[in-house]
């Protein structure tokens, strides 16, 4: 069963993945295995997934990140920690981000 | 809303846009010129124990610098190649530095070096493929083009490890005097093995360090153009797609023929090759000295911004390339270009005669058909 996500804790991108930006698109490349379903397959972020991964850098708790980007976005913290959430659990499952601390 | 999307390299766009925008998209690192093979073939192979040539290869943290520097200017995948990179006592080292810069890696290999900790090591950090000749598929052609006594044990040991693990191989075969009575055979065994890519390739390169008695090896073990003609019609795959292009192959005037620019090709276009020994080249064959850079004297993007641009504007006034080749109908058939012509006659703009021969022979089998 999925572990439901704690809005206090805190989460990284796993060291076994790299972000890159190349020509405005936003990359996740796998380096090892068991994150990308071929070795044919790369990731690429939309806007709204890109400031979400720039911002969960480790010290942030996730509720701290969804009030910074209600401010930045002047939008409702339930409509952002929807956004949050959702892209976070997608990352998790693929094992691309880590948590750092529990909340 | 779906945040994360899956592509699959092919269908990556990105590619396009890099190459329009004259970025790096892909770069080849020959980890070394040494081999534990000694093919009768091989434009680059020194002995495995040449200590003289171990001695000028790229140390990691160089490689690693040349691949920070491509990284910031777009690259995205990298060749390692050689002579045989897993003769690299390193190589785990390199290989896992530049797969933590982001960047997707191709392995060629001879396989005969493959042991279960390469295995455990390429599961853990996927290469995109592993490339692999095939020179023989019989003890007696394989070594009689390695030239090693129990290469082929160590090849078929060293590529059915890695079928079983699941890495993903690719095959190919390099066709010579020596082996082409085996080319069924050899096509058969690869696309059995792999069911996926198989590619045979005819074409023999002349030596990068010009040596005369090993470039005259090669030329004996050239085939003649009607036997590559006819290789090329008796694979159905190879032959639909030269047929299918055959408009665009021949023409009666070339576009290129009111110009006396050199370089019509892709060399330097998204892509470069550096050698064992850090020489920078628009393309893996382009070793003219006006055409290549000292890595350890010069920045990559120095030679990406200014080398490539002066490569690419050069021209000829050479009026038996310009009355011959540039205006060639069917220069698309042939193998000419200012590396190879430079590889075969120390100039970058004189016809070579055995490409023209087989270009003729291309475009009047096309015809036929």
């Amino acid at each position: 069963m999925e572990k439901k996500l704690v809005l206090e804790s805190i989460f990284a991108p796993s060291e076994d993945v790299v972000a890159r930006e190349i020509q405005g698109e936003f990359l996740i490349i796998p380096i090892t295995s068991g994150i990308a379903e071929s070795d044919e397959e790369i990731f690429t972020l939309n806007e709204t997934a890109r400031v979400v991964w720039n911002n969960l850098d480790g010290k942030r708790t996730l509720r701290a990140l969804i009030d910074k980007l209600s401010v930045e976005f002047d939008s409702p913290a339930a409509e952002i920690e929807n956004e949050v959430c959702g892209f976070t659990e997608e990352l998790l499952k693929r094992k691309m981000l880590i948590e750092v601390k529990r909340g | 809303m779906k945040f994360l999307k899956s592509l699959t390299l092919p269908e990556f766009s990105l590619w396009n846009k890099m190459r329009e925008q004259a970025k790096i998209v892909s770069f080849n690192l020959e980890l070394t010129g040494r081999c534990n093979h000694n093919c009768r073939h091989c434009y680059i192979n020194l002995p495995a124990q040449d200590q003289q040539a171990k001695a000028r290869e790229f140390k990691v943290d160089e490689i690693a610098g040349i691949a920070e520097q491509a990284v910031s200017l777009g690259a995205l995948w990298c060749l390692l190649t050689g002579g045989e990179p897993l003769l690299r006592e390193d190589f785990f080292d390199i290989y896992l530095s530049l797969k933590k810069k982001g960047l997707l890696l191709s392995v060629f290999t001879n396989a005969a070096l493959i042991t279960d900790k390469h295995l455990c090591f390429f599961k853990k950090y996927p290469p995109r493929d592993i490339e692999i000749t095939v020179y023989g598929v019989t003890q007696e052609t394989y070594e009689k083009v390695t030239r090693k006594p129990g290469s082929f044990a160590n090849f078929t040991r060293g590529l059915d490890l890695l079928l079983a693990s699941g890495i993903k191989v690719r095959l190919k075969a390099m066709v010579l005097r020596s082996n082409v009575r085996e080319l069924p055979e050899i096509s058969r065994f690869c696309r059995g093995k792999t069911k996926d890519f198989f590619r045979f390739d005819p074409f023999l390169h002349l030596r990068f360090d010009g040596d005369a008695a090993r470039n005259a090896e090669i030329k004996t073990e050239r085939l003649a153009p009607e036997e590559i003609v006819a290789l090329e019609n008796s694979d159905p795959q190879r032959f639909k797609a030269m047929e299918k292009d055959c408009a665009q192959f021949i023409f009666p005037e070339s576009s290129h023929s009111h110009c006396n620019h050199l370089f019509h090709c892709g060399a330097g276009q998204g892509s470069f090759t550096v050698s064992y020994d850090g020489f920078f080249r628009l393309c893996s064959s382009l070793w003219h000295q006006d055409c290549i850079g000292d890595l350890r004297k010069v920045s990559l993007t120095d030679a990406w911004s200014n080398l490539v641009l002066k490569v690419r504007d050069m021209r000829s006034d050479k009026e038996k390339f310009l009355k011959r080749c540039r205006i060639c109908p069917i220069i698309n058939l042939c193998l000419w270009c200012p590396a190879h012509a430079h590889l075969e006659t120390q100039e970058m703009d004189s016809p070579v005669e055995y490409f023209c021969a087989v270009a003729h022979a291309r475009a009047k089998s096309l015809k036929n058909n």
